[in-house]
């Protein structure tokens, strides 16, 4: 279900992203209301074609502030080119109500600390988190490892300055830029240089060690990074159930792994009290055939990170091209993603 | 009347179930943060009958177990270890990575072809860092550590002794012949402060003091004398501690339930913590922390102060004895505590021992702890 929203302000954190503010009308306050780390699915008209994108939102629920998204400009982008650079204050988008299982459960009397790894324009989540944390968990603190290209490309740059300035004894931030400028600025880069990598991790965790024993890990951004940062902190023993990952998309699918997949598989659908029967040709995903059969499948971003279409497998076997949305004891609970499901076997039956 | 029976300092069988009751289930005191430095460090700690082990994993996080081999209930470590990579027990060679998960059997497909060890891990316990110091309890998933201090933090010394230095002269380790709540019941005692400490605690004004309970805890402070406050640069033994700015000047002494008392004035913070040995044996630990300051600094300080001492606030030891074994004239009131804890034990023996009556304000501190005990033994 997608509500008009009304665009109150755009400005630029840095030149290549765009901070859009939306005006929440009072009816929907309550719809609109979110857990930090969550995001919008907005339904944007690019010359003259529908396309759906995720957004996370970098406002904090906790603080009386309007919601917010930042767009950062991915090269050839679609969408991401269009926010930076065609839309305007006042225009209206239709969106989604906030949702995502990436999220903090902050409670105010809790004792906590929190790592947050970024890269990109994964600050946008972990903003959220970081905000509401200082300003409603009071006794929990953060140390945050933020990725960049160089110096001009570092999102918040400024708003995290001010933050750590203002809550010193609770919000520690590292940035870290792959490729620094060496004349970019008046100074010279004298921060941590490099990727976060595996070493990375480990330095960074060594360095930062908790207060409150009580820890929670959160990683977002692009790409390969948060399987590699997830790997190198079940590596120091952290358990897997503790660290949440939100992937932004930007992997490439694994080209050296093809799924032998079933042709003509038959679908069984159960769905909002309906039951529907169709037909899988080869190589085609559970969703894309529920949609060319004009079933209501829930989806948003079809390229299995955020778990909208998740449904539960009853019957038959499936693979999936990618998976970054559901965790092992989803799995094992049977929940798969329609669409990146592929069949493999010949009869197959799902519930939503 | 009092309100614990004289057996409750006394009886065997009274301790051991005190044991249980409340030390099997509260947070108790473990040490400062800093004993534990690097991945693979571990210290044991006594709660109650149970024996723990605090160590720190490779993600920097503190786990405590419960210190008994999963095999045959051996002790697994003694007393402090440092960057152990696993943790194996003397015994059989059972070995847990720092998680507390069994990771190697010796002979296991021999002996034990069946046993899975993915499925066996030590006994968990619970551990956190407050205020710069560890905290154990012996239950796996034990209340928050802020939540059973609710409340107190705004009511002890603003210090962060995260910032502090140990100083290392500075640790006390007696074993007193006491049962530990009269060690406790002294700390809080309010009304003897004027009297057995007339001339070791006479920098503060005790007329002044603002005590009371948050929960289980007890909460004290108490002003300076006009006289030392005034001459405070003068007077005071050490650097004067950064975040004691003058609105809180004084002393904070609490005693946080069940066993650790703290003190923390302008220019020292001192950690108390009475080890129940026995129904009539405590073992007292006293650790002091400093404003960080080079020797130089530290020795003038001393000087100023014990040189201006006299000069200011006068001193006679009470008896005007000039004995130095006599515990009521070294002028340390700690010294001056033990005994009155020892005889008061003695005196638990006496057939003609009774209390009187305990003072309406000075001594309400110690019939509320006890009313608390009794609480804890009867739930
Ligand atoms: C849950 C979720 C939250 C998100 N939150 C944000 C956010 O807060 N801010 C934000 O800027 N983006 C965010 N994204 C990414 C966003 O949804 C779009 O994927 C991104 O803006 C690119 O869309 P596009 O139409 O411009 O590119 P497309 O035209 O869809 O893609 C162009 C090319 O860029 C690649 N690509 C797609 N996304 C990325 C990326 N993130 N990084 C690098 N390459 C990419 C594609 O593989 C493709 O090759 C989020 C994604 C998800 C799933
Ligand atoms: S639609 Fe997003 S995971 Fe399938
Ligand atoms: S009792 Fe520990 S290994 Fe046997
Ligand atoms: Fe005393």
């Amino acid at each position: 279900m997608f509500h008009k929203l009304k665009i109150s302000n755009l400005r630029q954190p840095i030149a290549d992203a765009t901070t859009v503010t939306f005006d929440v009308p009072n009816r929907l306050y309550d719809a609109f209301n979110y857990y930090p780390g969550q995001h919008l699915i907005i339904k944007f008209q690019v010359n003259g074609k529908e396309a759906r994108r995720s957004y996370s939102l970098n406002s904090s629920p906790f603080r009386d502030e309007p919601l917010e998204i930042t767009v950062k400009k991915v090269k050839g982008g679609l969408v991401s080119n269009y926010v930076n650079g065609q839309l305007k204050i006042g225009d209206e988008l239709e969106v989604m109500v906030p949702q995502g299982r990436f999220y903090a459960d902050i409670k105010k009397e809790e004792y906590k600390t929190y790592y947050l790894f970024a890269a990109g324009s994964g600050i946008t989540p972990i903003l959220s988190i970081l905000k509401s944390v200082l300003y409603e968990a009071v006794e929990s603190r953060i140390h945050l490892l933020y990725g960049n290209t160089h110096q001009d490309s570092i999102i918040f740059k400024e708003e995290l300055d001010a933050l750590e300035q203002a809550f010193p004894n609770r919000l520690q931030v590292v940035h870290t830029l792959s490729n620094p400028k060496v004349w970019s600025t008046w100074e010279q880069w004298k921060g941590r240089k490099g990727r976060i990598d595996e070493a990375a991790v480990e330095w960074f965790i060594n360095q930062h060690p908790p207060i409150a024993q009580t820890t929670s890990y959160f990683i977002c951004g692009p790409g390969a990074m948060n399987t590699g940062i997830r790997k190198a902190l079940m590596g120091l023993d952290v358990p897997r159930e503790l660290i949440h990952i939100e992937q932004f998309g930007g992997t490439k699918a694994d080209d050296n792994h093809t799924i032998d997949s079933v042709d003509n598989a038959s679908l069984e659908v159960h769905i909002n009290g309906q039951t529907h029967s169709l037909k899988i040709p080869k190589g085609k995903t559970i969703l894309q055939v529920m949609k060319d059969a004009n079933t209501q499948a829930p989806y948003s971003c079809e390229s299995g990170v955020c778990g909208t279409c998740a449904c539960t497998l009853v019957s038959g076997t499936v693979e999936m091209k990618s998976n970054m949305a559901l965790e092992d004891k989803d799995l094992k609970k049977g929940l798969i993603l329609s669409c990146q499901s592929l069949a493999t076997s010949e009869s197959i039956v799902i519930r939503f | 009347m009092p309100i614990l029976p004289v057996e409750a300092y006394t009886s065997q069988e009274w301790f051991d179930k005190e044991q249980e009751i409340i030390f099997g289930n509260s947070w108790q005191y473990a040490g400062l943060m800093e004993d534990i430095q690097d991945p693979g460090d571990y210290i044991t700690v006594q709660c109650g009958h149970q024996n723990i082990v605090i160590v720190k994993g490779r993600d920097q996080k503190l786990r405590a177990f419960h210190n008994l081999c999963r095999h045959r209930g051996t002790q697994l470590l003694r007393a402090v270890g440092k960057k152990q990579k696993a943790l194996t027990c003397p015994y059989h060679d059972w070995t847990y990575n720092l998680s507390g998960e069994l990771i190697s059997v010796p002979e296991k497909e021999k002996e034990f072809p069946d046993l899975e060890l993915d499925k066996i891990c030590l006994h968990k316990a619970s551990v956190d860092i407050w205020r710069g110091m560890l905290w154990v309890h012996p239950k796996p998933n034990a209340e928050p550590i802020t939540e059973w201090f609710k409340g107190c933090r705004e009511q002890m010394g603003p210090h962060d002794p995260t910032r502090l230095i140990e100083y290392p002269d500075s640790s006390y380790e007696k074993v007193i012949n006491a049962n530990w709540k009269i060690v406790a019941e002294n700390f809080m005692d309010v009304y003897h402060l004027a009297h057995l400490h007339s001339n070791t605690l006479q920098m503060y004004d005790h007329a002044n003091a603002k005590f009371g309970f948050i929960g289980d805890h007890y909460m004290f402070w108490e002003p300076h004398v006009p006289k030392y406050k005034d001459n405070l640069d003068q007077l005071m033994p050490f650097k004067r501690i950064k975040e004691m700015t003058d609105e809180y000047l004084g002393a904070f002494v609490p005693w946080l339930f069940p066993n650790f008392g703290l003190s923390e004035t302008e220019s020292s913070w001192s950690t108390f913590h009475a080890i129940p040995l026995g129904p009539d044996k405590t073992k007292v630990v006293v650790r002091t922390k400093l404003e960080p300051m080079t020797n130089w600094e530290y020795q003038k300080q001393s000087m100023k102060s014990y040189n201006s001492w006299h000069g200011i606030m006068g001193s006679d030891t009470k008896y005007g004895n000039q004995d130095p074994d006599d515990p009521m004239a070294t002028g340390d009131f700690m010294a001056e505590d033990v005994y009155a804890c020892e005889q008061q034990q003695k005196s638990l023996k006496n057939p003609l021992f009774n209390v009187t009556m305990t003072a309406k304000y000075g001594e309400s501190t110690i019939r509320t702890f006890q009313g608390i005990i009794k609480k804890w033994m009867e739930q």
